[in-house]
């Protein structure tokens, strides 16, 4: 236990003096929200010198669609012509608006002349943003509805505790940024390893009386930890500067990010053990996270077909649902099975990394 | 005995590493290990400490067993590897106070022990100050406190001194004497011979994974069979010095031009009177004789051809 208090210590003070930990895992998360904040934030009134590009909307104007092509926020940047159908698909391919949107049965898609450019890609985000949970809650907040009402079976029925706050974009990136950044933290485990363990620090270490789990476990203990607080340097930043709303229940959504993080190391730990090469180890595991971001649409909104009822089963995404789950109601079973899925994971690439661990290190 | 290592092998794919390597190392004492790269020193020493396991043989440390996780065995020895192995980020103090902690030495003892250690090799007054701030020698001192901080009965030291300055050298040297002295067992390995000459009472010469020969320096140097140079400078010799120096007995080979001449003569000839004899006609200005060292006695055995293997 002393063994593993000390490596733990020890390893908690080696990434809290890591300049590049710190500055990937803090600076850096800080600089691209205040960017973002500055950008999405409902507090802050963008500055553009954009016209607001001419769109056809076959939907109605009254209904959710409508109200959100019609807020404040959007307004900036569309000029909604509500029409039909047909008329909007006329106006998209003479190109006399940059898009129409249609709305029909319940789904909402964009039609573009040819490629489409700057405007078109405007739009798009916009309606994307649309389909994603925290513009839901924004409607919600907007329509008086609940988000039941927009998302459907995945969401319960019950009010949106919004307090005086309306969610906006900033409450959706800072959920997507926060769980895309603790993915990355992997790299402290990685690090910590490399120079200690793994290194001629850890040959010494092997010659101590101390044990081999106590030192892979105070290793490990101290990556997770130290990265967790890390993050929540960012969580707290979020939440105190922009006033991102992260609902009434903090402990399960701290519970899910700690589950990315553990995640995250165990994954990046049992790369270290498996594979003796330290560049192909961050070569792979960056490829892993850039991955699971992507493909559970933290980069970008793209549509994968039948694949996104697989990709679902990201980390990213089962944390993402968990998170919006505990902040605006989300289906509690789902969540559940969520949670403990991601917990499975964590236990299994950890036996892995310790199995593995064990067989590089004697 | 406090160390026993008999017939180990260990062998990486082809390459035998160590071939039925005996070794013992006496309580007290500080015994040097010789052998040039790639004769077996570190693999003998990883062995050693259970950081390899050997493919056969015994190693006994202590009465017992040496396992890879023998606690109790662990902790009565001290490792100071070849290569800087320190969290150069973290503070000198850090580093000794971990590695203390991991050897279980805590409390008032380790507080105790920390600042004794950097008293003793010189690192007090930066103390607060990470390594990768501190010069090589600095580093090596502090590469050294980490292994003496639980007060370990069998101090291993694997290289300790490469590429530091003569201060910092003659300062390490210093401290390991003195541990020594004051009753720690010392295993040392160097490739300066001067430091295995000056720091250990016995010295084992090791090449291609065993050890060839062993025994005091002086030992060593008496038993090797190596030629002994004697160099007489003398005024105005004559052709026929040499020749007439050439026949005396012993003597392989008379060289040198002009008033200085070098006399190679087989080991153990004790044939110097004999030599100044021939000289005496002349006036001897100087008379060197060359004591055979503890590096002949190495170059001797182990050949003088260079070589630029890995070490294992």
């Amino acid at each position: 236990m002393k063994a593993f208090l000390a490596t733990f210590w020890m390893g908690s003070k080696f990434l809290w003096r890591n300049p590049v930990s710190v500055a990937i895992l803090i600076c850096f998360p800080i600089v691209i929200i205040l960017v973002l904040g500055s950008a999405l934030s409902a507090y802050i009134t963008p500055e553009t010198d954009l016209e607001p590009a001419a769109v056809a909307a076959a939907a109605d104007p009254g209904g959710l669609l409508g109200t959100f092509l019609q807020n404040d926020e959007v307004s900036r940047f569309l000029d909604v012509t509500f029409t039909d159908r047909e008329e909007a698909e006329r106006l998209a391919s003479n190109e006399e608006v940059v898009a129409a949107i249609v709305e029909e049965n319940g789904e909402v898609s964009v039609i573009r002349p040819g490629v489409g450019g700057l405007y078109t890609q405007l739009t798009m985000s916009l309606i994307d943003s649309y389909k994603q949970i925290g513009s839901a809650a924004v409607i919600a907040a907007m329509s008086g509805k609940n988000v039941y009402d927009i998302l459907g079976k995945d969401v319960s029925v019950k009010d949106i505790p919004l307090g005086t706050r309306i969610p906006g974009s900033i409450d959706y990136y800072a959920v997507t940024m926060l769980v895309m950044i603790l993915l990355y933290t992997g790299m402290n485990g990685l690090d910590l390893f490399n120079k200690g363990l793994l290194s001629d620090t850890g040959r010494r270490m092997l010659t101590t009386s101390a044990s081999k789990p106590a030192l892979i476990g105070g290793m490990f203990a101290a990556a997770s930890v130290t990265s967790f607080l890390q993050g929540m340097v960012t969580f707290a930043f979020t939440g105190l500067v922009y006033g991102v709303y992260w609902g009434e229940r903090i402990p399960l959504v701290l519970l899910t990010l700690f589950a990315i993080v553990l995640f995250s190391q165990a994954l990046c730990i049992f790369l270290t053990m498996a594979i003796r090469h330290n560049g192909a180890v961050m070569g792979i595991s960056q490829a892993l996270f850039w991955t699971m971001t992507f493909v559970s649409k933290g980069y970008a909104k793209v549509s994968f077909g039948e694949m996104d009822k697989v990709f679902q089963y990201a980390p990213n995404s089962m944390a993402h649902t968990v998170i919006f789950g505990a902040i605006f109601g989300g289906n509690e079973a789902k969540m559940t099975s969520n949670l403990i899925i991601l917990y499975a994971l964590c236990l299994v690439l950890l036996m892995l990394a310790f199995v593995s661990g064990r067989r590089r290190v004697a | 005995m406090i160390v026993s290592m008999t017939g180990i092998v260990k062998r990486y794919n082809a390459h035998t590493a160590l071939d039925n390597l005996d070794l013992t190392v006496n309580e007290g004492e500080a015994l040097g290990l010789l052998g040039p790269n790639g004769a077996g020193k570190t693999t003998a020493i990883r062995v050693l400490t259970g950081l390899t396991t050997a493919d056969s043989g015994e190693v006994k440390l202590f009465g017992s067993e040496m396992r890879g996780t023998a606690a109790a065995i662990k902790k009565k020895i001290g490792l100071v590897p070849q290569d800087l192995a320190l969290y150069e980020t973290l503070s000198a103090r850090d580093n000794l106070n971990y590695f203390g902690r991991l050897y279980g030495v805590t409390g008032a003892t380790l507080k105790d022990r920390v600042a004794e250690a950097l008293d003793v090799l010189g690192l007090s007054d930066v103390a607060g100050k990470a390594p990768k701030k501190f010069s090589g020698g600095m580093k090596r001192r502090l590469n050294i406190g980490c292994a003496i901080i639980h007060k370990p009965e069998l101090l291993i030291l694997d290289e300790p001194t490469v590429g530091i300055d003569p201060q910092s050298r003659n300062h390490i040297l210093d401290f390991v004497e003195l541990m020594n002295k004051q009753g720690t067992t010392v295993l040392y390995t160097s490739h300066y011979m001067e430091e295995v000459e000056r720091v250990c009472s016995r010295v084992l010469i090791m090449d291609a994974g065993r050890v060839i020969a062993g025994g005091s320096v002086e030992e060593l140097t008496r038993s090797t069979l190596i030629e002994e140079t004697v160099s007489v400078e003398v005024r105005d010799p004559a052709p026929s010095l040499k020749e007439s120096i050439s026949k005396v007995q012993g003597v392989l080979r008379c060289e040198g031009e002009g008033r200085t001449l070098l006399v190679t003569s087989k080991a153990d000839s004790q044939n110097l009177a004999r030599i100044l004899e021939c000289a005496t006609p002349y006036v001897i200005l100087g008379v060197e004789a060359h004591r055979p060292t503890l590096e002949d006695a190495f170059l001797t055995l182990t050949g003088k051809k260079l070589r630029d293997g890995n070490e294992t």
